[in-house]
């Protein structure tokens, strides 16, 4: 029997365990790598962390509800081409314009949110009312969504989004682009939602526990949907942004960024078995591999390191995920 | 004994599985505040007894009457709408999330912001502390998730958030079954006080020793009919154990059958 006290340490120490690495790997590049220790490098990490950030949002709420999605890095492509074809002035663009010019803003994000939750709902569709697997669901918008994009481009780029748009990847606020603070308070509005009302709540449960939850008379087929809706809407906004920052949309926008995600989520420690994980634990996660990335950037090693890296960690978080389990066992 | 109505009367209900026939003409009551055990040898009947009792099955024929009145559940959900719930040990708790949390599962306490519902941490962990503490429930920390605790544990705490939701009769389908003996001895006891609340509990069991501590009848089933019902005070192990096998059959089980006959002159 482990003490009560010693138990609840033990227990912060892993429902926190991604902030101890984060901190740890950040002190020894900052040791050992020259340059790595500057304000920009660090704001650098949290720009690049917008993208698979704001991705990463969905796709926890919906592992941790117990399914999944493959969809969301073609969903944010989507998005993103729909947003360049519509108000990007040169390439595929058809430079759609307002007065006041401004309202761009709102007219674009809310149609980069439609696009998003249109394929939320697609996918809700199939797998609540046809009870699908999730995965397979996800998988075929993964690849039907990409297809579109080049579709809809004919393989060609939208360049030129206006200024007023512009103006998120510009302006910087305490030296981080104002969309990488959008990505920011995405999550932190999330992490309410998950942890302080009962949506949250219930989403929890019933990746805990769906039967359990279906007699408690939570309406799951309802909550289920709702939340597959909100992770296409969310990788909407992901490619709006980053629509925002290369200023237009190509075909291959955001190849790879699926994977990211994903290591991303487990890393930051949201159980691939449902009913457990925190937002602020995945935007952890987020930077930890935008860590690496700028480390192995700054070492000079080939990108491709990257990938070799980011497989390992996927490879170690889930180990860590299957440790963590069997020393809660152990605890309890 | 009680002069008013029972809470549930079961009358000549009877089911059958195409050309086999599960239950025959099963009549009994129970009261409120009453616990009831229900033995019988394995298929004699008993889960389909319980099934149609909480709504997961509905009887070929018979009546039953709940409340004061006869009620047709066609679903779990109708028969735990008016009270009537069956209690599993794991079934219904979500084991990854705290005490106060599957407490309320469903009926949090929210208060709104701006239309924003938001959840009363403070608030449910006040309710969960003193309806435990009613119940004499001890659990070490209500902030622990549901997988720390024990089979007991949580098995007390359905019970008890079934009785705090307003559950009135309560069943259970062998509840110690996967427990130690410390842990049985505190479910017995809880049975017990819940029952002292004045609500009805049927609990099926396969053990002699559990009926005789906390059921004030037991009712025994066997092939599907209603082999013996007796009060506690006056039967004996050895009897009961007769009524389940259908050996040697007493003269009680005789009487018992004859007075559930007068129970409905109906019938």
């Amino acid at each position: 029997m482990v003490s009560s006290n010693r138990r609840a340490v033990i227990e912060f120490v892993l429902d926190h365990l991604v902030w101890f690495i984060l901190i740890a790997v950040l002190t020894v590049f900052s040791l050992t790598i020259p340059n790595y220790f500057q304000i920009g490098i660090f704001a650098n990490i949290v720009e690049q962390s917008t993208f698979v950030g704001t991705l990463a949002i969905g796709l926890s709420l919906l592992i941790i509800a117990g399914y999944m999605d493959l969809s969301i890095e073609s969903v944010m492509a989507l998005a993103a081409m729909v947003v360049g074809i519509l108000f990007a002035k040169s390439g595929v663009g058809l430079g759609f314009g307002f007065t006041p010019a401004w309202l761009v803003v709102p007219i674009s994000l809310a149609i980069a949110l439609s696009v998003g939750a249109a394929v939320g709902a697609s996918n809700a569709f199939f797998v609540v009312r046809l009870k699908m697997n999730s995965f397979i669901v996800t998988l075929a918008a993964y690849i039907w969504g990409r297809g579109l994009v080049v579709a809809l481009s004919g393989g060609r780029s939208a360049q030129e989004l206006p200024g007023e748009l512009r103006f998120l990847a510009v302006e910087r606020f305490l030296q981080i682009p104002l969309m990488a603070w959008i990505a920011i308070l995405a999550t932190l509005v999330f992490a309410f939602i998950l942890n302080r009302t009962p949506f949250g709540r219930h989403l929890l449960m019933i990746g805990g526990n769906p039967t359990a939850a279906y007699r408690a008379g939570i309406k799951v087929d309802r909550l289920t949907a709702t939340t597959f809706v909100l992770a296409g809407a969310i990788a909407g906004l992901a490619g709006w942004l980053l629509a925002i920052r290369t200023s237009g949309a190509t075909a291959n926008l955001g190849v790879g960024m699926l994977f990211q995600t994903f290591a991303a989520v487990v890393i930051g420690g949201v159980s691939l078995k449902g009913g457990v994980g925190s937002l602020p634990g995945v935007y952890a996660g987020v930077l930890l591999l935008a860590s690496i990335q700028t480390a192995i950037n700054l070492m000079g090693m080939p990108a491709h390191f990257t990938q070799l890296i980011q497989g390992g960690m996927v490879l170690v978080a889930v180990l860590l995920d299957t440790m963590k389990l069997s020393i809660r066992k152990r605890l309890a | 004994m009680t002069t008013e109505a029972p809470l549930l009367r079961l009358e000549n209900i009877s089911r059958s599985f195409g050309a086999i026939q599960a239950l025959r003409d099963i009549s009994f009551d129970i009261g409120r505040g009453e616990v009831v055990a229900l033995l019988g040898d394995n298929g004699a009947g008993k889960s389909t007894l319980v099934k149609m009792i909480s709504g997961g099955l509905e009887p070929s024929s018979g009546r039953i009457i709940y409340d004061g009145a006869e009620r047709h559940f066609t679903s779990p959900a109708d028969g735990k709408a008016a009270g009537i719930e069956t209690v599993y040990q794991d079934l219904s708790l979500c084991t990854n999330v705290d005490v106060v949390a599957n407490f309320f599962m469903g009926r949090e306490i929210v208060k709104k912001y701006l239309g924003i519902p938001v959840l009363q941490e403070k608030a449910m962990e006040a309710v969960v502390a003193k309806a435990l503490a009613d119940a004499g429930t001890k659990i070490p920390s209500l902030r622990t998730n549901v997988e720390h605790l024990s089979g007991g544990q949580r098995q007390a705490i359905e019970l008890n958030r079934f009785v705090h939701w307003g559950g009135k009769l309560v069943l259970l389908d062998e509840p110690f079954a996967a427990l130690g003996v410390e842990q049985t001895r505190r479910g017995l006891d809880l049975i017990r006080r819940i029952a002292d609340q004045g609500i009805g509990v049927i609990f099926i069991t396969h053990i002699m020793s559990q009926a005789f501590q906390v059921a004030d009848r037991m009712v025994v089933i066997r092939q599907g009919k209603v082999a013996g019902d007796v009060r506690r005070e006056d039967t004996t192990a050895d009897e009961i154990v007769q009524l389940i096998t259908g050996e040697a059959l007493g003269g009680r089980a005789r009487n018992a059958d004859r007075e559930n006959g007068q129970a409905q002159p109906a019938a």
